[in-house]
């Protein structure tokens, strides 16, 4: 076994954005190893999304550094980063809604495909191959979800979807990017008790079954509590606390954010 | 887990996912057509189109008809172009045409006596390149603004670009490229040894290359670059996020179609053996649209079908008044037969439409004779059933103005109000509609035919966006 | 020297026609995020108006009524007619569609705008109508600074195009209905939950819009004399590009982006070429959009992610 410690999935260094005279976010250090499930929490407007958004591409940090694998990318346009290896989910649920279930999947497989158009339409061998590969890579995500993304759904348009399997295929479509990190926005939002149980569960078996490290931003404190390997509490852009769930939610500031000033509520909630 | 015949269930939405998912066909048998056709398959239903259009000429049509043929050929190969940007990536391009203009000037610079002495004469086969690859170098340029701006203001720019490619082959280089009276005398279409110089057998040229760029369309719809395409339509920032390129598969995207456009130029070129600034202005823009709105964006076989159908209707009304008629009075009926519901209905509007009529002409007899002493002027057997009950003035002229202008006002309200006055309201408007027609439109059958295109793309989008044969969309406010 | 006053004067003359008709798409704007392409057609309904009241009253030549009354009857049915032919439009083609994607309601305009020039076409015939101005107005009777003449025509249209423009920002900052418009181009829904007749406040809007489009298309006639339909094709998209330049849906911009045309055209025909003043607009349309897209005086549009 190798003594050098491997260089963090994702570590975001003194990370800072401001918008005009807004900070969005102030100094933000973080770190997320392989198979890791690092759950951001902290009340709205703290800065969670901002951070995904600063990941990914969509935002160019004012100061700081993003570091992929070791390397920094921030600044990186979306695409590029998404193609080396950070998929997202969103917060408002952003599918292609128009488009198949399948293709949806398949759809974000482009960054990984390499066939021209010309190639394409003459069906060359390359094409054909990868055309098969994607399929069967699309396939393979969405059983993933067992009966809920099942067989007879693939070729209905996504609108048909029910807002929970919405949610799940929008998660099928960050896995077909095979990605390394997975940023998980608010995905129990708007969810029962019992989808939100399964989310969960998916969470932790993402990690354990397909080895992604996986970023997660939830309001709910049972998701939380049970898939976090570590928790980071944000507010107005910075980090006020890191660690498990039970220290975290009981750290003062951290319960101030949310609460003002009445801790018993929020301990009830880890149980 | 069993949900065959379970109804819709609280907290499962199997039965929902299992029925067809919502695709509004055309109504009635057209609708049958419809799912008859998708059983079949794409590929069988090409083959069957593309047979039928290059049997149509054996069935004995000519001269006119086949000019009308050709024209709506190129207007359809131009749809399925602008199919790729407007369609299935969601770029509004209102400088197409200008991607058509290039092919057909290219071609003519290249392939005609107009640069230096003698001209050069490059055969099909080393123009066609030229030409498609500068087509591709120009949409990539028009195309890099779409970078940054949204959909309207690309609109825009692109609109002006089209602006800007009619003054320029106006004003610019006159001795080179002809001025307002462009180029004349271009070579005919070389290929394989065979000099295309008649009607028919551009036709012919036509209906193949048609049947050619579909097929490599569709292969490219089922690929990769489709989806993309597709999804950059859908929601560019979740594309991006999804490790598409964004901006590149948009100029992917202008590049397709502007080489699709300049395609068809050439062809238009050959065929007319001649190419003029006004070729390539707004009205022939709209066409494609028109046409495209028509049959419905995002779907190949609607492009062309919309495209066909307007163009028909476009040159068709061209023909003669009487034909015109056939195809305004059928319109009026159909839309009746269709919209009206129930059957009493109907026939009570059709009724007080008839009975006012007759009312009227008697009434504007007996004022005076010449306010009937005019004639329909559709021609054949409807001018004569309409003799007695239409009012035509001996001088219809400023008398079909106000009508038009009356029955535009009519329309706009038959719009707006309710179920009950909206029956009460119809025989006016028909009666009124009819005279218009008879007065003024027939009359003038090519601003008439202007009108209708414009009519065209109001009611579309507003009873049936998504078109004939296009799919309902939905869209999800961000 | 003076040539460049001149061409400064005309300049500032187009540049406020421009304005008038930019400040109608930029209003529209604001509350529908929709570019009226019929506007630059209600544009040309007005100049016809102009006309046809002309004629009425005699034609150019023998006007039976005095110069100044006349003009206010063109000005005034034509921002009347006007007016109301854009609130149809709104009422007919683009309600029904206001929460439709984006593409049917800039389809269905165009669909309009082409529907309205043919429908000028088909009633009026394809001969210019001539306004005939100096007939009836005594060109003379301007304002001589050294070499450089103002003529009456230039002066009337100037000193209306502020007029207007004033009011109309006393009306959107000042009044209460100002402050509906203001809100529903915020934020409609958020409008309509506070109490605001959102329907009527964007009729009234393209009321408005349309109204100084009409009138702008009387004081076109006035000044370049040739009304046809299709004039407002090119005065529309020149009037978008004000609207764009200055910032779109920002009332000053559009009208400091009207004058920038207006004077960036004047210079081009003065000094280069006529033939290359649309082009220069059009490049000056690009190079905003492309190093400032928010205008002039806009404001960058933040999107949430």
């Amino acid at each position: 076994m190798s003594a050098e410690p491997a260089d963090p999935v994702l570590e975001l260094d003194q990370l800072s954005l401001s918008f005009g005279g807004l900070s969005a976010l102030s100094g933000l250090d973080l770190r997320v190893s392989d198979r890791e499930v690092v759950s951001v929490i902290g009340p709205n407007g703290a800065g969670k999304t901002t951070v995904f958004n600063v990941i990914t591409g969509v935002y160019q940090p004012s100061a700081g550094d993003v570091r992929f694998a070791g390397k920094s990318i921030a600044g990186q346009p979306p695409h590029v980063v998404a193609g080396l290896g950070v998929a997202r989910t969103f917060q408002t649920l952003r599918l292609f809604m128009n488009m198949s279930v399948i293709e949806n999947v398949m759809a974000a497989t482009y960054g990984r495909t390499k066939a021209m158009p010309w190639e394409s339409v003459l069906r060359l061998p390359r094409a054909r191959r990868e055309e098969r590969e994607v399929r069967a890579l699309a396939e393979e995500v969405l059983s993933f979800f067992g009966q809920r993304l099942a067989g007879y759904r693939w070729d209905q348009p996504a609108y048909s979807l029910s807002y929970a399997n919405r949610r799940r295929l929008e998660i099928a479509r960050a896995l077909a990017t095979r990605p390394r990190l997975l940023l998980l926005d608010e995905p129990a939002a708007g969810m029962n008790p019992a989808e939100t149980h399964e989310v969960t569960e998916l969470i932790g078996r993402l990690r354990d079954e397909r080895g992604v490290a996986i970023l997660v931003i939830e309001h709910d404190m049972h998701v939380v509590a049970g898939c976090s390997d570590r928790v980071v509490a944000l507010d107005h852009g910075v980090k006020v606390a890191e660690g498990g769930f039970d220290q975290v939610a009981s750290h003062p500031a951290v319960v101030e954010a949310y609460m003002g000033r009445h801790p018993e509520d929020l301990a009830e909630a880890a149980e | 887990m069993s949900v065959e015949s379970q109804g819709p269930q609280v907290g499962a939405d199997e039965w929902v996912a299992r029925q067809a998912h919502r695709r509004e066909y055309l109504p009635s048998w057209l609708g049958r057509a419809q799912r008859a056709g998708e059983r079949v398959g794409w590929w069988p239903r090409l083959a069957v189109a593309g047979l039928a259009g290059l049997v149509l000429p054996l069935l004995g049509i000519g001269g006119f008809q086949l000019q009308v043929g050709i024209d709506a050929l190129v207007i359809a190969l131009l749809a399925v172009g602008l199919n790729i940007v407007v369609g299935w990536t969601g770029l509004l391009d209102l400088g197409y045409v200008a991607f058509f203009g290039f092919g057909a000037y290219g071609y003519a610079l290249l392939s005609s006596a107009q640069i230096g002495t003698t001209g050069i004469h490059l055969p099909y086969y080393l123009s066609l390149p030229i030409v498609l690859i500068g087509a591709a170098l120009l949409g990539l340029a028009v195309g890099l603004p779409s970078r940054r701006l949204s959909g309207d203001y690309l609109a825009i720019v692109t609109l002006f670009f089209g602006e800007a490619f009619v003054e320029f082959t106006n004003n610019v280089a006159p001795s080179k490229l002809g001025g307002p009276n462009g180029i004349t005398s271009i070579d005919p279409i070389k290929i394989f040894g065979i000099q295309l110089t008649t009607n028919a057998s551009y036709y012919y040229l036509l209906v193949i290359v048609l049947v050619v760029t579909m097929a490599v369309l569709r292969l490219l719809d089922t690929s990769r670059t489709g989806r993309a395409w597709r999804a950059v339509r859908e929601d560019p920032l979740a594309a991006a996020a999804m490790t598409i390129p964004v901006n590149r598969v948009k100029l992917l995207a202008f590049a397709c179609g502007a080489m699709v456009a300049a395609l068809a130029g050439t062809i238009y070129a050959a065929q007319q053996a001649s190419v003029f600034p006004t070729d390539f202005d707004t009205p022939i823009l709209i066409l494609i649209y028109a046409g495209l709105i028509l049959g419905g964006a995002g779907s190949i076989a609607g492009a062309v079908t919309g495209a066909l159908v307007v163009m028909v209707i476009y040159d068709g009304l061209l023909r003669s008044p009487a034909e015109a008629s056939y195809l305004f009075y059928g319109l009026i009926v159909l839309t009746l037969l269709a919209k009206l519901r129930p059957w009493r209905r109907l026939a009570l509007v059709l009724a007080a439409t008839v009975a006012l009529g007759f009312a009227a002409h008697a009434i504007a007899a007996a004022i005076s004779a010449s306010a009937v002493a005019g004639g329909p002027q559709s021609g054949g057997w409807i001018a004569d059933a309409l003799r007695y009950w239409v009012i035509v003035p001996a001088n219809a002229q400023v008398a079909g103005n106000f009508g038009f202008v009356v029955l535009i006002c009519l329309l706009v309200a038959l719009v707006q109000v309710s179920s009950r006055w909206r029956t009460i309201l119809l025989p006016p408007t028909l009666f009124l509609a009819s005279f218009v027609w008879e007065t003024r439109l027939v009359v003038e059958p090519s601003i008439t035919r202007q009108l209708m295109i414009g009519a065209i793309l109001i009611v579309m989008m507003n009873a049936r966006p998504q078109g004939l044969l296009g799919q309902r969309r939905v869209e999800v406010a961000t | 020297m003076s040539f460049f006053f001149q061409e400064l004067v005309n300049g500032l003359t187009t540049g406020a026609l421009y304005s008038l008709v930019a400040l109608g798409f930029s209003m529209v704007y604001g509350v529908l995020k929709l570019l009226n392409f019929a506007h630059g057609d209600v544009y040309m309904i007005g100049a016809y108006v102009g006309f046809f009241v002309i004629q009425w009253f005699g034609g150019a030549a023998h006007v039976s009524i005095p110069v100044p009354l006349l003009l206010a009857i063109m000005f005034v049915l034509a921002a009347g007619l006007c007016g109301g032919l854009g609130v149809a439009i709104e009422r007919f083609a683009y309600r029904p569609l206001r929460d439709a994607p984006r593409i049917a309601p800039l389809i269905t305009a165009i669909g309009i705008s082409f529907f309205l020039e043919n429908a000028v076409l088909l009633l009026f015939g394809t001969q210019y109508r001539i306004y005939n101005t100096p007939e009836f107005i005594s060109l003379s009777s301007g304002i001589r600074i050294g070499s450089v003449t103002i003529d009456s025509v230039q002066i009337m249209v100037l000193v209306l195009s502020v007029v207007l423009m004033a009011g109309l920002q006393l009306l959107v900052n000042r009044t209460k209905w100002g402050k509906q418009v203001r809100a529903v181009a915020a934020d409609r829904e958020a409008a309509e939950m506070l109490g605001i007749n959102v329907n009527f406040t964007i009729s009234m809007t393209f009321f408005l819009g349309s109204a100084l489009a009409g009138v702008a298309g009387v004081m076109g006639g006035l000044l370049f004399n040739q009304v046809t339909n299709t004039i407002g094709f090119i005065v529309g998209l020149k009037a978008f590009t004000a609207a764009v330049v200055g910032g779109i849906g920002s009332l000053p911009g559009a009208m400091l982006g009207g004058l920038l045309i207006g004077l960036a055209e004047s210079f081009t025909i003065g000094y280069i070429s006529s033939t290359y003043s649309n082009l220069l607009v059009f490049a000056l349309l690009i190079i905003v959009l492309l190093v400032r897209p928010s205008g002039l005086l806009g404001r960058a549009q933040l999107q949430k992610v």
